[in-house]
């Protein structure tokens, strides 16, 4: 399980979470190529190590977070919402320990 | 209106009745234009059908006028005049209140609005709505939760969305509104869902002698 430290909703567990996908700057549409759209809309550098993703917070908040996440050992070093520089408003929610144990919220 | 014929009970008058999406066993009478179910439980933990309260689902600025005037944020509740408000996301309220006040709530919601954009919508027929409330609760709502319900993370008017039984869930900590003085909780999801979210908090609730209940119609905890 992967425990996302959602800037609004405090942490919580990855299933409640819809995986947007690697985040890449959106190229102006009025002056972008064909070449420049297909590689924004297809290609991803997929690397093993650090990288910003975008996760939807479905089952909670219901707002996009942007997530720098390790690939190969899933740590997650921040969370903060799409589009902000600075911690989310419940940053300092994320220490207090919401969301416990991996097989609870199951059932089903 | 209805009229006693015998032992049966016959509408002079043709009135719609609304049912809720939670079927509790038990005898069953109309109460406000709902058809619930008497029984009632004085079990150590009860789950009780709370569908017919008023349900109006608010939109608006976080920080704008309405925000303030609710004065209630994302993650907490507050109850005021009879009326449970739930900051249930960013920008984004549940008002619970008597068995048909939604529209009045409603009106009352957009008179607060002060010239912003807000949306009031009467959720009530759209949603389920249940309460679990006894000593073991929290025991009982933890094997379907994930978030730490402890008294510290989770206090009295603490308010969250999240996974129970996989099913996206509002629950709020309501001692008060129970009013029995014990750990009380308001459960809060689609209506398709009710039915499912009720039999899994039963399930749950089995070890701690959990019994279902229909509705209270004295404000029903609102
Ligand atoms: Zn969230």
């Amino acid at each position: 399980m992967i425990r996302i430290p959602c800037p609004h909703c405090s942490a919580r567990n990855s299933a409640e979470f819809r995986h947007v996908g690697e985040a890449a700057p959106r190229p102006d549409p009025s002056t972008a190529t064909p070449e420049q759209w297909r590689v924004y809309l297809y290609e991803r550098s997929n690397p093993a190590g650090w990288t910003t993703e975008t996760w939807f917070h479905t089952m909670g908040c219901r707002r996009f977070i942007s997530v720098e996440r390790h690939t190969v050992t899933n740590e997650i070093r921040s969370a903060r919402p799409v589009g902000s520089t600075g911690p989310g408003p419940a940053e300092a929610l994320s220490a207090r320990g919401d969301a416990g144990s991996p097989d609870a919220g199951g059932q089903a | 209106m209805w009229t006693r014929k015998g032992c049966v009970c016959v509408p002079e008058t043709w009135t719609p009745v609304a049912r809720s999406a939670i079927t509790v066993p038990g005898p069953r009478s109309v109460v406000d234009g709902w058809e619930v179910s008497t029984r009632r439980s004085s079990a150590a933990l009860r789950l009780s059908d709370a569908s017919p309260l008023a349900k109006v689902s608010v939109r608006a600025d976080p920080d704008g006028a309405l925000a303030h005037a609710l004065g209630v944020r994302f993650r907490s509740s507050h109850r005021r005049d009879g009326i449970l408000v739930v900051g249930s996301g960013p920008g984004e309220w549940l008002l619970v209140g008597g068995v048909g006040a939604a529209h009045q709530i409603a009106e009352q919601v957009r008179g607060l609005a002060a010239g912003d954009f807000v949306t009031a919508i009467d959720v009530t027929h759209g949603r389920a709505l249940m309460r679990l409330t006894g000593r073991d609760a929290s025991r009982a709502l933890s094997k379907v939760c994930a978030v730490d319900l402890s008294d510290a993370v989770t206090p009295e008017g603490a308010a969250f969305r999240t996974s129970v039984a996989k099913l996206t869930t509002d629950v709020v900590r309501d001692d008060a509104g129970a009013g029995t003085g014990e750990p009380s909780y308001l459960l809060h999801c689609e209506r398709s869902s009710g039915q499912y979210l009720f039999e899994c908090l039963l399930d749950a609730g089995m070890e701690f002698g959990v019994e279902p209940s229909g509705p209270t119609v004295d404000g029903g905890g609102a």
